[in-house]
């Protein structure tokens, strides 16, 4: 009979290398109409980095994503970059680019405040124009200060900047040390059926909560939470390279190293967490290694809460769960006194 | 062999060695690189296509069984009016991530709603299996599809759905400095 | 008759060879599409286009991907999607033995065979290793076989299928060697070392703070358990490919489907002992990537063929390469033991773990790290110690995965936590409360928290999923 269970796990996760530099450059220019071109040696993975980049950009310069063009993914023409690993792209690119579009920006300020007769320091950028702090109604047009800019003042608006997360190295023999510049936090929590006569496990819903930072696209951090459950599933219950005695793998294909499909998929309810981070890009930290940690540990406490059998060696299969499931049903009758 | 083919509402005709299969065809003889190829066996559903109205692995099909057949990619969904609804939902919610597998997921999708125009999440999630994803866990194409499905019954045209107002964007609260 | 046949044949010669054009200008018209249309029409411009006067926020917005349209379309052009003029297909034949000395390599039958361009063998490389640590894995075996999925042999021919049975023709003669293929029996002295020396073990890691005895001594209870997690593959959609191409100049373009640009460079100049400005690593968008993509698999040698060959070269994974050739998850073997008080407070936690390594070290220093540092989850513990050791075994190396060997060890912690729960007869969300990180705490390497959030996180799950306590 399938018995109904619910587990949760929480967990902790850095951003960026340990202690070893991951440094990003980026550069911004700002064109003759005050849309933005910026060059990053990141390259897009199908996380929407891209997307997140260019809003962080957008967001710098107070013009919209739609209005910045990103060019990445190239030796020749985009800076250095660690690249689409450790989670680091939104906290360390995006860093690389908030400070290089604000050195481009500043460019504009020196122009906006000969056209508008204030101080630099006295100037925002927002809603595609340089206005006045606390005055918006006195401001140009990021369009007509961009043109001058290029044409007038002969100051063409490109910033250029590189960010690297500030770290202490790990004492050798104690560890300890600053590794990481910061890290995100999450729960999740697994509702499940285990059929107790075949040991098949049915995962029905989870619901994942994340500390990101900022989101700074909620829509994309919802797609790697969503995306994070999915492995984390295949990890909890089908995945598993297998060897033979040789050390050769047993099921090297799509047929017979099983991962999830439409079929095995819960309804992931997904929640982030109001946070902000001030040593990342307008807040922001990361979201998508982290997405996976904790679903597997949520499910196995969930099989235990529905049938009382601690599973520690992954994946729990229905051959594990049930040899499990017998075993203790074997103790048990064991325990009863003749 | 000569095999002629209608693709995308065009006849198409190539000249190819026997064991081309279908997606080998369509691929490297008519330059039609949406259908993509994940492993070549027929598991992971990157390559589908709609043949004659069914969605098929074109890996595991041979050019030659595709004779005189009907075959609609992923090129052949939009038209210059506008997006199919298929393709305008996938992109306004971010249900493809990489995009690889998307091709697959959008014909098999398509095959989905040509048949039953109204489906419920099971039968999607059935039409959608042989779909691989490594990315998004699926549930932003499963709630795409319902929602192509409604905007295919409601409206006539892609052209207007072009026009349709998305909802307002959520803001994230931000807090101050 | 006669004529029809004719005819046909003329029509068919006249369509294949006016195909490409007629594609490509009907894909470009697809691709224009967007961008004809008038502003106003594109369903990006009312999220992504603020209205004048409105707050500009391009933070926090529910943006279209700027890829979204392209993948929608089938238009992304992923590196199998690139074809370039006379390009010609690679193939590399895999050991299948996981342990051996290459004794004879006869190519001469796969160089004779038609439509063969190039033949490659490890010796020919200048820099046969490579490593974003330890430069301990060549780029094709030579001698010494360390795993089944290790190359032994490229060919380039003008066909996939060519190449394919051109492989297939190379003999190789293997002096068989014993092998380890456990990383528990890895650890023991008479075990095979995988890359000699006196010690399958290439990395460890320590971190301590306080005193883990005194805080099992003070313990109410002490709860031990092994856990175990196995190799997982991380199965992108799109195939490890890339492309090499030459100038006449001597200058290299590679296109690869990579995540990091700047080391794969690195990496290309090192191997190919040519300076980092005569190459050009063009990364393509990814299909898929999970930790699988950070590194060159092959790309030296495709160069290396290309410039035999004077044609540039594509080498695609089949899906079986993408699992034995590629890089998979550590397995981890991890002992956890736990002090807790009698309210369910962590006082004291050891662990020990191995890491299965595989064949090369790859990125696994930076799984152990981060693995060691992450063993106490996201609770306060005051006296903790984590040793890790990853050792050499004689199977599929185990490099970066999404999350770096921290889904190991919160499977540990969680699984072990929820036993501690259950034993004490706590909540299990109030035993995680009692113990989680807070702002300013101090974590297992002594560095002080902040923005921390995990208690939110909980608190919000446990509302969004109807959480209720059992009595």
């Amino acid at each position: 009979m399938k018995r109904r269970g619910r587990g949760i796990a929480s967990m902790w996760y850095p951003v960026g290398f340990t202690v070893a530099a991951n440094p990003s450059g980026a550069v911004v220019k700002v064109n003759e109409d005050g849309t933005a071109v910026v060059l990053t040696g990141t390259v897009e993975t199908g996380q929407g980095a891209l997307g997140v980049l260019s809003q962080i950009a957008a967001e710098a310069l107070g013009i919209a994503p739609n209005d910045i063009h990103i060019v990445s993914g190239d030796t020749d023409t985009c800076p250095m970059d660690t690249g689409a690993i450790a989670s680091r792209t939104t906290y360390i690119t995006g860093n690389a680019i908030a400070a290089a579009a604000a050195e481009a920006r500043d460019t504009l300020f020196e122009v906006a405040s000969q056209m508008l007769g204030v101080k630099t320091s006295q100037l925002e950028a927002k809603d595609h124009k340089i206005q006045v702090k606390g005055f918006p109604a006195r401001s140009a047009p990021i369009a007509d200060v961009a043109l001058r800019a290029h044409l007038v003042n002969g100051t063409p608006p490109i910033g250029s900047a590189s960010w690297n997360p500030p770290t202490v190295p790990l004492d050798p023999e104690t560890g300890q040390g600053k590794p990481f510049g910061t890290y995100v936090y999450a729960t999740q929590i697994a509702e499940i059926d285990v059929d107790d006569e075949t040991g098949e496990v049915e995962v029905l819903r989870v619901t994942a909560s994340h500390d990101c930072g900022t989101a700074i696209n909620p829509m994309l951090v919802e797609g790697q939470i969503e995306g994070g459950v999915f492995m984390g599933l295949g990890f909890a219950l089908q995945e598993e390279i297998l060897f033979d005695k040789q050390g050769r793998q047993l099921n090297p294909n799509l047929t017979n190293y099983i991962m999830p499909t439409t079929l095995d998929m819960p309804v992931v309810e997904s929640d982030i967490v109001d946070s902000y981070d001030e040593t990342g890009p307008f807040g922001a930290k990361a979201v998508g290694e982290p997405s996976l940690v904790p679903t597997a540990a949520a499910i196995t406490n969930a099989i235990y809460d529905a049938v009382g059998v601690r599973i520690t060696a992954l994946p729990a299969t229905a051959e594990r769960v049930l040899a499990a499931i017998k075993a203790k049903r074997a103790m048990e009758q064991k325990q009863i006194p003749a | 062999m000569n095999v002629t083919i209608t693709v995308n509402g065009e006849v198409r005709s190539a000249s190819v060695p026997p064991e081309t299969t279908l997606l080998v065809l369509l691929r490297e003889h008519f330059l039609l690189t949406g259908a993509k190829t994940g492993c070549d066996v027929g598991d992971c559903g990157a390559c589908t296509v709609i043949v004659d109205g069914k969605a098929v692995n074109a890996c595991l099909m041979l050019a030659g069984q595709a004779d005189g057949r009907t075959v609609t990619t992923i090129e052949g969904l939009a038209t210059r009016e506008g997006l199919h609804p298929l393709q305008k939902v996938f992109e306004e919610t971010g249900a493809l991530q990489c995009g690889f597998c998307g091709p697959g997921v959008i014909m098999s999708s398509k095959a989905l709603l040509d048949e039953i125009p109204n489906p419920t999440t099971a039968e999607i999630r059935n039409a959608l299996a042989g779909n691989l994803c490594r990315c998004t866990g699926y549930q932003k194409m499963i709630e795409g599809v319902h929602e192509a499905a409604e905007m295919l019954q409601s409206t006539t045209t892609p052209a207007t759905l072009a026009t349709k107002t998305p909802a307002t964007p959520a803001l994230a609260a931000l807090p101050q400095r | 008759m006669a004529d029809d046949v004719m005819e046909r044949d003329v029509s068919v010669l006249e369509k294949e060879r006016v195909a490409p054009v007629e594609t490509l200008r009907r894909s470009d018209e697809a691709l224009r599409l967007p961008a004809v249309a008038p502003p106003t029409a594109l369903p990006l411009e009312p999220p992504l286009v603020p209205q004048v006067g409105e707050q500009t926020r391009a933070v926090g917005l529910r943006a279209q991907r700027p890829d979204s349209r392209n993948h929608g379309l089938g238009l992304t052009r992923y590196i199998d999607d690139i074809a370039l003029p006379g390009m010609l297909f690679a193939k590399i034949k895999r050991a299948g033995v996981a342990s051996a000395r290459i004794v004879r390599i006869d190519t001469s039958k796969a160089e004779a065979m038609p439509g063969v361009k190039a033949v490659l063998v490890g010796s020919e490389i200048p820099v046969n290793s490579f490593g974003p640590s330890l430069q301990d894995q060549p780029l094709l075996a030579a001698p010494i076989v360390r795993h089944a999925g290790d190359g032994v042999a490229a060919v380039a021919a003008v066909t996939e299928q060519i190449a394919e049975a051109a492989i297939d023709a190379i003999e190789v003669e293997y002096e068989p060697l014993p092998g380890v293929y456990d990383a528990i029996e890895a650890l023991k002295p008479d075990s095979h070392k995988v890359h000699g020396g006196d010690t399958n073990v290439y990395a460890s890691k320590i971190i301590k703070r306080g005193d883990v005895e005194k805080g099992f001594a003070q313990a109410y209870r002490i709860y031990e358990g092994r856990y175990y997690t196995p190799g997982i593959e991380h199965a992108p959609m799109e195939p490890f490919t890339s492309i090499a191409d030459w100038d006449a100049n001597g200058r290299l373009t590679v296109y690869a489907s990579i995540g990091r640009i700047t080391l794969a460079r690195c990496d290309m100049s090192r191997t190919l002992g040519i300076p980092i400005s005569r190459i050009r690593v063009i990364g393509t968008v990814v299909g898929g990537n999970f930790g699988g993509k950070n590194e060159i698999r092959h790309e030296p040698v495709l160069a290396l063929l290309a410039k035999k060959a004077g044609r540039p070269v594509k080498g695609r994974f089949t899906r079986v390469e993408e699992f034995v050739a590629s890089t998979i998850r550590h397995a981890f073997t991890m002992d956890y033991k736990t002090g807790v008080t009698k309210d369910g407070r962590l006082i004291a936690r050891q662990v020990r773990m191995v890491l299965d390594g595989g064949a090369y070290c790859s990125f696994s220093e930076t799984t152990l790290g981060k693995a060691c540092i992450l063993s106490t989850g996201p609770y306060e513990i005051p006296n903790s110690l984590a040793e890790g050791y990853v050792v050499y075994t004689n199977k599929t190396t185990a490099g970066s995965m999404r999350g770096f060997g921290a889904p190991q060890v919160c499977f540990a912690y969680e699984s072990q936590m929820d036993e501690i729960a259950r034993d004490l007869g706590i909540d299990p969300i109030e035993i995680r409360v009692r113990n989680m990180f807070r702002e300013g705490s101090i974590s297992s390497t002594g560095q002080v928290l902040h923005s921390v959030k995990v208690k939110e996180s909980l608190e919000n799950a446990v509302k969004k999923f109807g959480w209720e306590a059992r009595s």
